[in-house]
């Protein structure tokens, strides 16, 4: 739910309350007046229609009609006079014309005559319908509140558009924003305090969290920079150390283990050092690459190095498939893909590879069960099934490759382990 | 031949000398930008093993230094630094070559072998071991001027054993050399084994002297005149 939605409902809401009391009294009140008013003509008419019987007893024509208004004069007795009380009171009356009752407000009242005789008077007069009154008052709050409700809208969507665009502006902003990403400075101005000083917080917590993945970042490089040197003492010295000093076979094959641990660890600190690189954009350099010569080429020195596990291996190609890359980039791109495919093949099994115009898929045979779409590009991602000497970082290179480059890359099992890579 | 190596890492500047020391080199060594700038200043070498990263300055201003002054040396930079640009940047000045670190021994004697020798050969070169011939230009080996006939990787293999003669070879350096440090050292060396094995059966057959000797768990070893 929107804001602006969220607010004009319940703003809706409140102004139904608010119209149906204001209704309510407006009612009354109005009544109120009319009954007044029309209790002062009935009076003034009684005062009017004495008089004039007092001057003249046959002067007025009794029971007299006119179209408003109608009195009526009937001589009662003393006792009936004594006990007299003036009263007003509603009534209807049948009007031939319009085939209906129609309301009246009556008046019943006794005078003493110059004769000294007794006479009741009636004095009516035909009112307002009040179910009519209702009916249109109820109409026209009903077209006053739709109409309060357009202009509420027109007016709240205007001034929520010119108020909160700093607003919206900076919510487009975060939702483009990533860390390490080039997105631009924020820039939305406001004159508005609290937006103001929402751009400040968030500018200072994304320049800090920048400045903190930035430092990580160059940590994992330089840390792997520092680690080169002494490993490569290690590694020297071991070799050295086999090669001039008179052992026995067990120690050389103790000194061959050493070495082969230490190799591990060597190649660990690439990758990690090649992760960061890309990650950190320094391979700038790009040609244009031949992806199914790179792949056909890949997959025979794969073939040259996996020949004892008697691997079939398919290329299909279907169409010319080129991207704009960096040299060594898609090299590890591919070799990582083809790699990985071959060392998870059983021996016998097969490895088909299939280059589209846009899309390369790598496709192999395996008895492993499907491995976890969501985890398999994550560094050092544990599978059931993970080789020990693999470094656990083949996959995240793709991953950081692709990302790179803004490829997909995504696993699937069909049977098959799929790796496709959308250029 | 004389070779200076310019690397402020005390323990791996010492490990390299000896290397190569054993390959009759004579080798000097420098610790810091002001004693490189130095020693390049006074002597001349055939080969300069140079780090980028010293103590006090740029190992590529020392190899600008060293063509500023139109010297022959042939130049390997040696760097922690294993990037395109420094590559790029260190060829672009001259540098014959790039090593990163870590690398094996074996490895550092074969870079700096065949750019002395891609600096002395003018016609074609080879390289004898006993009746063993190789010709690395023309990727040709032979035994006793009969040719022996190699796939491209056991001439790699060949080539690689025939630089470092008499010395233990990592197994996981051989992978390297014909393979290149990204593929796995696991993967490869079923691959190293067999290949090896081939290359000592035609090596056998066609009466080598020379021989590949296993050394297990280790590596390998070009023997040059094995015991009868």
């Amino acid at each position: 739910m929107k804001l602006i939605h969220y607010t004009i409902g319940k703003l809706s809401v409140v102004m139904i309350v608010i119209l149906t009391v204001w209704a309510g009294i407006f009612y009354l009140n109005i009544f109120d007046e009319v009954w007044d008013e029309t209790d002062d003509s009935l009076e003034n008419f009684k005062t009017l229609i004495i008089r004039q019987f007092m001057r003249d007893t046959t002067s007025l024509n009794l029971g007299d009609k006119d179209l408003m208004s109608q009195y009526r004069i009937r001589q009662i007795s003393e006792e009936e006079a004594v006990r007299y009380r003036e009263r007003y009171f509603d009534s209807t009356r049948f009007y031939e014309t319009e085939l209906d009752f129609d309301p009246i407000r009556v008046l019943k009242t006794a005078f003493r005559g110059p004769n000294n005789h007794y006479y009741e008077l009636t004095v009516q007069i035909s009112t307002m319908e009040q179910d009519d009154m209702l009916q249109a008052m109820l109409m026209w709050i009903v077209i006053l509140y739709a109409s309060l409700l357009i202009c509420l809208i027109i007016v709240s969507q205007i001034v929520f558009r010119k108020s909160w665009r700093p607003f919206y502006h900076l919510m487009d902003w975060l939702r483009e924003f990533t860390l390490g990403g080039d997105t631009p400075p924020l820039d939305n101005p406001t004159k508005v305090k609290e937006f103001q000083t929402l751009n400040e917080t968030i500018a200072q917590m994304t320049r800090r969290s920048e400045k903190m993945y930035n430092q990580q970042r160059q940590f994992i490089e330089n840390a792997s920079h520092e680690l080169q040197t002494p490993l490569a003492v290690c590694q020297n010295k071991l070799e050295f150390l086999a090669e001039n000093t008179p052992c026995n076979e067990e120690q050389l094959q103790e000194i061959g283990q050493l070495h082969d641990t230490l190799r591990r660890a060597i190649q660990l600190n690439k990758s990690l050092l090649l992760l960061s690189r890309i990650e950190n954009g320094q391979f700038h350099e790009t040609h244009d690459i031949d992806m199914n010569r790179l792949v056909r080429e890949t997959a025979e020195d794969f073939n040259e190095i996996y020949e004892h596990k008697e691997i079939k291996t398919h290329i299909k190609e279907e169409d010319q498939c080129a991207a704009q890359m960096n040299d060594m980039l898609a090299h590890i791109l591919v070799s990582n893909l083809v790699k990985n495919a071959m060392t998870h093949t059983p021996p016998g099994g097969e490895v088909t590879i299939d280059i589209k115009r846009n899309e390369i898929l790598f496709s192999n045979t395996s008895d492993n069960p499907p491995l976890d779409p969501d985890r398999v590009f994550t560094r050092f991602y544990q599978s059931d099934y993970r080789r020990k000497d693999s470094t656990g970082l083949g996959l995240a290179i793709v991953k950081s490759i692709a990302n790179f480059y803004r490829f997909n890359v995504e696993y699937f099992h069909d049977g098959r382990h799929n790796f496709r890579i959308s250029l | 031949m004389k070779i200076l190596i310019i690397e402020d890492e005390k323990s791996l500047r010492e490990v390299m000398a000896r290397s190569l020391e054993k390959e009759r080199f004579v080798v000097e060594e420098a610790g810091d930008y002001a004693s490189a700038l130095q020693k390049i200043n006074d002597y001349d070498y055939d080969c300069v093993l140079l780090d980028i990263m010293l103590p006090g300055g740029s190992g590529l201003s020392i190899l600008e230094e060293l063509k500023r002054a139109r010297k022959r040396e042939s130049v390997i930079i040696i760097s922690a630094k294993d990037s395109i640009e420094d590559k790029v940047t260190g060829l672009d000045l001259g540098a014959d070559d790039y090593l990163a670190k870590p690398f094996h021994l074996a490895e550092l004697n074969a870079r700096v072998k065949s750019v002395i020798r891609r600096k002395q050969a003018d016609g074609d070169m080879h390289i004898s071991i006993g009746n063993l011939s190789v010709f690395p230009d023309r990727h040709e080996a032979s035994i006793d001027g009969k040719e022996l006939k190699l796939n491209r990787k056991e001439f790699d293999l060949l080539y690689y054993f025939v630089i470092n003669p008499d010395r233990l070879i990592n197994k996981t350096a051989l992978a390297e050399s014909v393979w290149g440090d990204r593929i796995d050292q696991a993967d490869s060396l079923d691959f190293i084994y067999s290949q090896v094995k081939n290359l000592r059966k035609k090596m056998k057959t066609a009466g080598a002297t020379p021989e590949i000797k296993a050394v297990y768990g280790f590596g390998y070893k070009l023997v040059s005149e094995p015991e009868p």
